[in-house]
Order: structure tokens, then C-alpha cells, then sequence
């Protein structure tokens, strides 16, 4: 079952019935005008769609930071206490 | 609370402010998680002077000592970072803050926790050049004081934020050197205190004053460790306190901030 579309409102902006179309977005298939068109990695979005995939790539990103901030730490503190051992061995072998 | 403009005596004055409306409970329980690690340090440094140059046959030794005194410094972090928060709401406010400085964001935590551990391994990578503690208590200094600016977790952004506040070398540089003279004259008052303890304790009958000289002398090197590790214990709200500010009003200069506030003062004033 497939929707009928009306080429004259395909031709037209989905939020502004007013202006003519310009884009279509790539996610959720709606004609966009100019102003509401936006191009993110050379893939026109609307409004809505690309605020969904902006915030799915930040949360993305704040899994890959927490990750990467934990195994830093980790790996430090681990570096520490081979260090606190290496210069205290080498300061008590100076005395 | 960000008054006068950005200079060393400014922020220690604002420091001294911070620090009293904040020493209960906070300061306290920054002095509750710091003990253990300064504890275990004292362990560790006792040990490597009894082992002396036979220190390299007791690896296994050492490392487990080690491996204690990083999870003592795990805890003394989640302290500190608490006591930031509390200098900060206390400098905003200018009142003793309640239960707000609990709620320390775990994003802030980590990234502190990162810079921290990066602070601590420079320390004792450096530790035998000499510059190690003077470098380290800087970095860990920038690293409380920059902790509240971690809103994301990442590790590239807690290093930009550590850069960044970094550049006042003059400052963060004249503080060091005031809070090194702060930590001699810390040594010497907890010395005396304790001898001054000693001394009056001898005039009370069936006390071992002898006994208790020989232990709590400088000739005892168990003694001596602690008497440093008490005067860090003292100092540090003071350090975490005048490095929370120094980002602050580094950041409010930045941005203006400061004027704003100096000008307001003005008029009313």
C-alpha cells in the first residue's frame, strides 16, 4: 500500500506550505525549502532529523569519552605505582 | 565572591575566606580521606629507608605497599573534589555550603581523576631530578582547580582545560612558592606543637616522658615523616582552596566578569 503523492505539495516546503521545495530529507522523506534544509556529511536533513542524529552521535561520542577517560586513568594510576617503586628503589640504592 | 582582580595576594586573601567558611564539615572530611593516603605514603617512604640499597630485592614488597597507596589516592581524589566543590559554592555564595558539595558531577570527577593521576605519575617519574613534588603539586593544584570546567568525558578536554589555566605561569608559580614557605612553617609549628604536647605531658605523673622523647624526636625517622605528612594534611585545603579560585578569577578575567563585579562594588560602595 503506498501513499499517493500530490506533485503539486511535493513541490512545496513541508514546514512552509509557501515556499517551493528545495530539498528532500534523506531520513524521513519530507520536501524542505531552503531555509529549512540542512547538508551534514553531504546528506540534506531536516530540522528534526538532524537534531536525532546529532544527539545520537554526541551520545555516541560520550560513550567513547567515558571509555577512553576510564582505561586513561586506569593505565596511569597503574604507571604510578610502578614509578613510585622505580624511584624509590632508585633513591634507596643512592643513600 | 570574585572581588579584587587576578593577583597572588587577591587569591590567597579569598583563600583564607573560602577555607573558613568551608572547614566544617568539609575541610574535615577532606583531612578524613587524606589520611589514609599520607598514612600510607609515611608506610611506603619508611619502608624504602629500612630496605635502603637492598629496596630492589623486595619488589613484590614495595609494589603491594604501592598498590595500596593508589587506592588511598583514589579516595583522597573523591575528598578533594568534594572540598573543590565546596570552595566553589562557598566563593559564589559566600556562606558554608550544605549538602550541594555532595553532588559532585562524575563527569567532572573523572576527568579529575585522569588529571590527577597524570599529576601523580609526573611526581614520582620526577621525583629523583628534584623538581618532581614542585611539578606535581602544580599540576595536581591546576588539576582541582579546573576540576567544575570537565562537562564532558573525554580526556583531550580536561588537558586543554589543564593547558589553558597553565599559562599564568607567574601566578601559579608565585603560589607554589608561597604555599613551599607555608609548608616550612606548617613543619615547624606541628614540631613544636608536639614537643610543647611532650614537654607538658613529662609534668603529669606516670608518664613515660623518657620513653616518649626518644620516639617523638627528629632523630626518629617514623617521627619526622609523620610531622611532614601532618604539615601537607594542613596546608592542603588551603592549596585546593587558592587553586579553585585562581581558575575561577583566571576565567572571570577572561571573559570580564571581574570588572563587572569590581564595578559594581564601585557604585555601591
Amino acid at each position: 500500500m503506498t501513499e499517493a503523492i500530490n506533485p503539486a505539495a511535493a513541490r512545496r516546503c513541508a514546514v512552509h506550505q509557501q515556499r517551493p521545495a528545495y530539498a528532500v530529507c534523506m531520513q524521513c522523506a519530507k520536501t524542505l525549502c531552503q531555509e529549512c534544509a540542512t547538508q551534514w556529511d553531504g546528506i540534506w536533513y531536516c530540522a528534526a532529523c538532524l537534531s536525532t542524529r546529532r544527539s545520537a552521535t554526541a551520545a555516541k561520542s560520550r560513550v567513547g569519552g567515558w571509555i577512553a577517560v576510564i582505561a586513561a586513568s586506569l593505565v596511569i594510576l597503574y604507571l604510578c605505582t610502578r614509578f613510585m617503586v622505580w624511584s624509590g628503589v632508585l633513591l634507596a640504592g643512592l643513600r | 565572591m570574585i572581588r579584587a582582580p587576578l593577583s597572588t595576594t587577591s587569591v590567597l586573601d579569598e583563600s583564607a575566606a573560602v577555607v573558613r567558611a568551608t572547614v566544617t564539615p568539609w575541610a574535615a572530611l577532606l583531612l578524613a580521606t587524606s589520611i589514609p593516603y599520607r598514612f600510607m605514603q609515611i608506610v611506603f617512604a619508611d619502608r624504602l629507608i629500612e630496605l635502603g640499597s637492598n629496596a630492589s630485592q623486595y619488589g613484590a614488597l614495595l609494589r603491594t605497599t604501592a598498590d595500596v597507596t593508589c587506592a588511598a589516592f583514589l579516595l583522597s581524589l573523591c575528598g578533594r573534589a568534594i572540598y573543590a566543590r565546596a570552595c566553589r559554592l562557598a566563593s559564589e555564595s559566600g556562606a558554608a555550603p550544605g549538602r550541594e558539595a555532595l553532588r559532585v558531577p562524575l563527569m567532572a570527577l573523572a576527568g579529575y581523576v585522569f588529571v590527577a593521576s597524570i599529576a601523580e605519575a609526573v611526581t614520582y617519574l620526577l621525583f629523583v631530578t628534584g623538581l618532581g613534588i614542585a611539578f606535581g603539586a602544580v599540576l595536581s593544584g591546576l588539576a582541582i582547580g579546573t576540576m567544575e570546567l570537565n562537562t564532558e568525558p573525554g580526556i583531550r578536554g580536561p588537558l586543554r582545560r589543564l593547558a589553558r589555566y597553565g599559562g599564568s605561569s607567574r601566578l601559579i608559580a608565585s603560589l607554589a612558592l608561597v604555599f613551599l614557605c607555608a609548608l616550612v612553617v606548617a613543619l615547624l609549628n606541628v614540631a613544636t606543637l608536639v614537643s610543647v604536647i611532650v614537654s607538658l605531658a613529662s609534668t603529669v605523673g606516670g608518664w613515660d616522658a623518657a620513653r616518649w622523647h626518644v620516639l617523638l624526636s627528629i632523630h626518629n625517622r617514623r617521627y619526622v615523616l609523620m610531622i611532614i605528612a601532618g604539615a601537607l594534611l594542613i596546608i592542603e585545603p588551603f592549596w585546593i582552596a587558592a587553586n579553585v579560585l585562581l581558575v575561577r578569577k583566571s576565567g572571570s578575567a577572561e571573559t570580564g566578569d571581574d570588572l563587572r563585579v569590581w564595578f559594581e562594588e564601585l557604585q555601591r560602595s
